[in-house]
């Protein structure tokens, strides 16, 4: 221990292990009594956090002249991890089975008292642990198969999710729930309403916006709901389950393709885009505005593969043709997110001729995330439709561009490409928006 | 006896984790309802206040204000915490002689009554080991905290709370004082003297509500108890007082106990709806009426401790009903106030001897609607019974307007703090000390030897007006031309004794009127 005035136990300090309890004496004569806590990534130099007996955290500056001893660690609080939870194997005997896929994400996430931020949660006991009502009200059947938080998804991720979507329902799943981040959500979404046929029951991806460890996290409810949808709803796509308005009494049940997350925090923050929901979750039960697709016999089927030489670029004033051609360039197609109905600047239209004419695609969104796209309203739109510009209608770009992957990986010539692009494989092409869309 | 307090005082600088305004309003723009469990923190174990609220399963609404945005809503993470605060918090250290921490750390203080949209209080440690004279003694300060206020209680059924987000987020600074204060009238003079100074800051918000207490009180062979949310300073005396008569009480009826070998009461419960006719008034009488079921514990050896003759009120029977009404229930009847309520003597002894009770034995009757709610109440009741054996269970009481107190929940425990990892700590550095060291305020102490000083008035009357918040006013008017005597008791005497709706509490904004 270093006992001497001259001393500076900063080395010995920080190597401690966590939850020692020790009794510090700072440079200032003043002494701490405190059990050691994970440093925050964001702490000055030499500070020692240090959990007091009234439970707040404080930050000792440690220096020369400091002191320090331990303390018999007798009440050392544990501080990793939520309570052990009894292993009960992972399902609930009695009633039709719902699969619960989990990939990582704040709904499967704790704090990371290392980092200050938060972590995906990796094992099943964990996931029980902050959800104990899953063991309740028929039988989940929980697989991890990702272990990431959303903005870490790939494309290659999405199959092999696609893959276990179907293994499920061949297992006899009456319906999947995947946990997801929020993120990238909805590109998950949107891949697995095209990757998925056949299905013979819900899919069902849910996210939360606040994380498991708070009291007034939205994963509880938004995952019972999505459970529920799951094992009621008995139709055959992909939708998407989270909350309808800030309170914790009603969720939205969104179609894969029409959802996009319109909001950085909020627990409301998915929206249909040109469409109203399909539908809705309450207390009263389960409503439908519009028909969701049937259930199919199955067996559910992947219908992959998916190409990832695919991109989406947004226009913005100052984007230089030269960019825009460098990040074309290598990929067989690209979603453009342009302006208003559907354009990007006229000084674009010799790298768009030249992509296409090396034989990728290049089709139009709009980055207004609402209503069509248009080629024949301005003369730029028509220009660009006559280099050769796949025009996508309401298309999203995010699931444009999902679908773009898609389309690649099922076709090698453009023109087949193109004709995928514009048929309708998921419900997602709208050919009315009523006026009660939002915005 | 020894006490301790805790003041909360709301600070006029904006809100602490967002830009919204530190206001009140009336004005509602709309509402969510939001449900909340408990979650655990970086330790793991949940903490039995948290348990206790989460057991009740309650919707919360939540009232939208002009003064409030997403981060009050939980929509939206905290802002980085007000530097504005910090200044109030880290001068009011200086002022009191503390140790502001190195480095802060917000924390999460879980909390699941709904008053938080979140399910915890943001709270930081500040300072520690500061000290306060008053009346020639030394108080130590324990620590200055800085910390969101709750959202404010509008409304509450027994399924749903009802709060309004205007207060939520309103910065406070908590001082809390070691135990050593030796009288209740000590502890109302530390509290004036506290909020003395804090006012001197000149950062402080006005008002009913701005300055809350907290009053911890043992009773000598008692047990801590905390009085939570004391609004009234002048009313510290009188609840540091009851509480103590309280704990004496409760101690007395402990050694009666004891002396009667009594024991803990078993938790069978006896449905007695088809014995008694239902009780016409009284706690009982509504949910019976409404074909509730009417159950009794029996409580062996405690007949005659549960209520006395003229102080019923402060004996067993009063702590039993609060638990009831932790339960969701009225209240309940017990058998030292029975006859009455409708039920007469024969239908008492009747009871008696369906129990099987003797003469020292006592028992309680709720009923309910919902008999599982019935049954809840009555467990607590036991378990409250039982822990009379050992004496006094330390909680957390509510101060009632009378002056008396009621049971509000069990004490909660260090457990329920985590890190708020959305804000990084704040390091508080010599620079920043030393140049809010060279922007003191006038301390109290100095304030009032100079208003004695310049206005002659009597040391006493200047205390009075010091700690009756009336400095403005006084400086205001005087610098008019009125002379200080009058308005001294213009201020102390007259003005307090309008009634409320006539202006008193209108009185401080008025001064421009009078002027």
């Amino acid at each position: 221990m270093s006992e001497r005035a001259d001393s500076d136990p900063w080395e010995e300090l920080r190597a401690l292990p966590m939850g020692e309890r020790i009794e510090l004496t700072d440079a200032r004569g003043k002494r701490w009594i405190g059990t050691v806590v994970p440093r925050h990534e964001m702490s000055g130099e030499r500070i020692l956090p240090l959990k007091l007996a009234s439970g707040y955290n404080v930050g000792v500056r440690v220096e020369r002249g400091s002191r320090f001893r331990r303390l018999r660690a007798a009440d050392a609080p544990a501080m990793r991890g939520p309570a052990p939870v009894a292993p009960t194997g992972s399902t609930v005997r009695d009633g039709p089975s719902v699969s619960l896929l989990t990939t990582g994400g704040t709904i499967a996430s704790r704090i990371d008292y290392e980092t200050g931020g938060v972590r995906p949660v990796r094992d099943e006991s964990e996931i029980l642990s902050f959800y104990p009502e899953l063991r309740q009200g028929g039988r989940v059947r929980i697989v991890p198969v990702l272990d990431r938080l959303s903005e870490d998804i790939v494309p290659a991720d999405w199959l092999r999710l696609a893959e276990r979507v179907a293994a499920e329902f061949r297992d006899g799943a009456r319906g999947v729930v995947i946990a997801h981040g929020t993120d990238t959500l909805s590109f998950t979404a949107a891949a697995l309403g095209f990757l998925l046929a056949d299905l013979p029951g819900p899919v069902v991806v849910v996210g939360a916006q606040r994380s498991p460890d708070r009291p007034s996290s939205d994963g509880p409810s938004n995952l019972a709901a999505a459970v529920r949808v799951a094992r009621d709803g008995g139709f055959g796509e992909v939708v998407v389950v989270m909350h309808a308005g800030s309170s914790d009494e009603r969720f939205a049940i969104h179609r894969a393709s029409d959802v996009r997350k319109m909001h950085s925090s909020r627990r409301d923050a998915f929206e249909s885009r040109n469409a109203t929901p399909l539908g809705a979750l309450d207390a009263r039960g389960l409503h439908w505005d519009r028909a969701p697709r049937a259930a199919a016999t199955g067996p559910a089927r992947v219908d992959g593969p998916l190409d990832d030489r695919g991109g989406l670029l947004w226009s913005y004033p100052g984007l230089s043709p030269e960019r825009a051609a460098a990040f074309a360039a290598g990929l067989r197609g690209v979603i453009l997110a342009g302006t208003g109905l559907g354009h990007v600047g006229a000084a674009h239209l010799p790298w768009i001729r030249e992509a296409i004419g090396r034989g990728s695609v290049v089709a139009m969104t709009t980055q207004c995330l609402a209503g069509y796209v248009d080629p024949f309203v301005y003369a730029t739109g028509r220009e660009l439709q006559r280099a050769g510009v796949l025009y996508l209608g309401d298309l999203m770009p995010e699931t444009a561009y999902a679908k773009l992957l898609w389309a690649l990986g099922h076709a090698t010539d453009p023109r087949a490409v193109e004709a995928l692009m514009l048929s309708d494989v998921a419900g997602e092409f709208r050919w009315r928006h009523p006026a009660e869309a939002r915005p | 006896m020894r006490a301790g307090l805790e003041v909360h005082q709301q600070l006029d600088v904006g809100k602490l984790f967002c830009s919204c305004p530190s206001e009140l309003s009336e004005e509602v723009r709309g509402v969510f309802v939001r449900r909340l469990r408990p979650a655990r923190g970086e330790e793991t174990r949940v903490d039995a206040a948290t348990e206790f609220q989460a057991a009740r399963g309650l919707a919360y609404r939540y009232e939208v204000s002009p003064a409030s945005c997403l981060v009050e809503m939980d929509e939206e993470p905290p802002h980085p915490l007000n530097p504005a605060a910090l200044d109030v918090a880290l001068t009011l250290a200086l002022l009191l002689d503390a140790r502001p921490v190195d480095e802060i750390e917000v924390m999460r203080k879980i909390v699941v009554d709904g008053s938080n949209t979140s399910g915890f209080q943001r709270t930081a440690l500040v300072a520690v080991d500061g000290r306060l004279e008053v009346g020639g003694r030394s108080v130590s300060i324990l620590s200055i905290c800085l910390e969101e206020d709750a959202a404010r209680k509008v409304k509450e059924s027994a399924t749903e709370v009802t709060y309004r987000l205007d207060r939520l987020g309103i910065p406070l600074v908590e001082i809390a004082t070691g135990p050593e204060i030796g009288s209740g009238a000590q502890a109302r003079e530390v509290a004036e003297e506290l909020g003395a100074l804090l006012r001197s800051t000149r950062r402080t918000r006005r008002g009913i509500g701005s300055i809350r207490e907290d009053l911890n009180v043992s009773a000598e062979g008692g047990q801590r108890i905390e009085i939570k949310g004391v609004q009234e300073l002048r009313k510290i005396q009188e609840y540091v007082e009851r509480e103590v008569a309280r704990q004496e009480t409760l101690l007395a009826v402990r050694d009666e106990l004891r002396r009667r070998s009594a024991r803990a009461p078993a938790s069978e419960v006896a449905d007695v709806s088809e014995r008694i006719r239902a009780p016409t008034t009284g706690p009982l009488s509504a949910p019976a009426r409404r074909g509730g079921p009417v159950l009794a514990l029996r409580l062996p050896g405690f007949a005659g401790l549960l209520a006395a003759p003229g102080r019923s009120e402060e004996r067993l029977g009063r702590e039993l009903a609060d638990q009831a009404r932790a339960a969701g229930l009225k209240g309940l009847l017990h058998s030292d106030e029975l006859p009455g309520y409708g039920l007469d003597e024969a239908t008492v002894a009747s009871l008696r001897e369906s129990l099987g009770l003797g003469r020292d034995d006592a028992f309680v009757l709720v009923a309910d609607p919902q008999r599982s709610r019935a049954e809840e109440a009555l467990r607590r009741v036991a378990a409250r019974a039982a822990a009379a054996l050992e004496g006094i269970p330390g909680e957390t009481r509510d101060p009632l307007p009378d002056g008396r107190t009621r049971y509000s929940r069990p004490l909660p425990g260090r457990d329920r703090m985590y890190p708020e990892t959305d804000i990084a700590p704040i390091a508080v550095t010599a620079e920043h000390l030393a140049r809010l060291g060279e922007a003191l305020p006038e301390r109290p102490g100095a304030l009032r030897e100079r208003l004695a000083r310049e206005t002659r008035l009597a040391p006493e009357v200047v205390r009075q007006l010091v700690a009756g918040d009336h400095i403005a006013a006084l400086e205001e008017l005087v610098g008019k031309g009125h002379t200080p005597a009058l308005v001294a008791r213009l201020l102390i005497q007259d003005l307090p004794a309008v009634p409320r709706e006539e202006g008193a509490a209108e009185f401080e904004p008025g001064v421009r009127v009078l002027g």
